[in-house]
């Protein structure tokens, strides 16, 4: 059971559609995990709707709609559509079934990263992968500009309380944090991070282990 | 090109007929929501006539959806897609998930990113399914039925819309028409970010759309 949702804020964005695909994503997983969300999100897309009913109409072109029949009756019969049952989830799709066992970039000690911004072409965000083995401590730092983070494995604890996983949170340069990985499992996150982490303890910062 | 704009309640956004006895005679929501039943029709039948009722409603609706996220020179082929897809996926419309024309508007977001996203790369280089990201309600299974409350809440938001300040309706439009982000409509509307997202957060609780944001 998730406890750190998206903002309505949030949810109203991606309602609309105007999330970037890795802001998207990030709210998608959680959504698959969190009913609670996912009905926020209904009623908003309901919002959506009327707001589209209450704008002008455009007259669309007269021969539309037989261009529309003209290109079902041409269209090869095609099997119909049908609900999943299984649905490969979008991380399997971008990362295959294991998670911990990608190429890992180990950095200070506890934490291994993995860049996978090159998944999303055309996106300004840095997408990266974070991972905090069991017990193990993250250097403390701070944020430029927004981080939009999602737990995908494990839990981790900060001065804010305890993330599990599927949920949700978003950082900025006000958030100064040493997460811990707590539980037995490694904690993985995905982050979105819109300008890179900034280090602030004297050593970590000569180590710079998030920044390029 | 040359556009008709039919309505003009851009203009006398105050006095939009959102509550007025005439509108919930023709637009009732939920079991009597006129459209899902026409959408069933073209699912279980292919019910050509149900298929035009719906495109004369839809239609011009989602061609200014297309101009005014500013794709004027693609708003027929936008229409035409999401029209396609209509068709197509109209066997897996559940009225007790979506209303129509909640149902509508996803597929009208979902191929709006999509051909975005396609005039952006090829498709060799996208991972993942716009609807990977955006999911259309009701094409996964295992979703549970909607509860009452849900199909309740399209007939609520468009009573409580009316009672919103205008300011307020203008900052949403522009988020779900104009394809904006907060900081875009505070830029354009010159003012603060604070301002525009306590706007959309006051307009959320007064529509009683949600809204605890945390510890639920």
């Amino acid at each position: 059971m998730t406890r750190h949702h998206p903002d309505s804020l949030s949810l109203m964005d991606y309602s609309a559609g105007n999330l970037s695909e890795p802001h998207a994503l990030c709210i998608r997983l959680h959504l698959d995990q969190c009913s609670h969300c996912r009905s926020r999100v209904e009623t908003l897309e309901s919002l959506g709707a009327v707001m589209m009913d209450q704008q002008p109409k455009v007259t669309v072109s007269d021969t539309s709609f037989d261009q529309l029949l003209a290109r079902i009756d041409s269209a090869p019969a095609e099997p119909a559509p049908v609900a999943k049952t299984l649905r490969l989830s979008p991380l399997q799709k971008l990362l295959g079934d294991d998670i911990n066992e990608l190429p890992w970039k180990r950095q200070l000690g506890d934490v291994s990263i993995l860049d996978i911004t090159e998944k999303f072409p055309g996106q300004r965000e840095r997408v990266v992968l974070q991972k905090l083995v069991a017990g193990g401590k993250a250097p403390a730092h701070t944020h430029r500009g927004n981080e939009t983070t999602i737990v995908l494995q494990g839990a981790f604890a900060d001065q804010k309380g305890v993330f599990n996983q599927w949920d949700f949170v978003v950082l900025n340069e006000q958030d100064e944090h040493k997460p811990v990985a707590v539980g037995c499992e490694d904690c993985i996150t995905l982050s979105v991070l819109s300008a890179p982490l900034k280090l602030t303890g004297t050593f970590t910062r000569m180590l710079n282990p998030f920044i390029r | 090109m040359m556009m008709t704009i039919k309505s003009s309640n851009h203009a006398t956004v105050k006095e939009r007929p959102v509550t007025t006895l005439e509108q919930q005679k023709s637009r009732p929501e939920g079991r009597k929501d006129p459209w899902g039943p026409l959408l069933e029709k073209v699912g279980k039948t292919q019910d050509r006539v149900a298929y035009h009722s719906l495109f004369e409603h839809f239609a011009p609706q989602i061609k200014y959806y297309a101009i005014s996220n500013g794709m004027a020179n693609h708003a027929e082929e936008l229409v035409q897609e999401v029209f396609i897809s209509i068709w197509r996926r109209s066997c897996l419309y559940d009225w007790r998930k979506a209303a129509a024309s909640t149902w509508i508007f996803t597929i009208a977001r979902n191929q709006r990113i999509d051909m975005l996203r396609k005039m952006q790369r090829s498709s060799a280089e996208m991972a993942i399914e716009t609807e990977d990201l955006w999911q259309i309600p009701g094409d996964s299974e295992d979703e549970p039925v909607a509860s009452l409350h849900r199909l309740m809440s399209e007939r609520r938001i468009r009573e409580s819309l009316s009672l919103l300040p205008e300011e307020q309706i203008t900052v949403i439009a522009k988020v779900y028409m104009e394809h904006k982000s907060h900081q875009m409509v505070a830029d354009e509307l010159q003012i603060p970010l604070g301002t525009v997202k306590s706007r959309v957060r006051l307009a959320l609780n007064k529509l009683k759309v949600i809204l605890q944001d945390q510890n639920v």
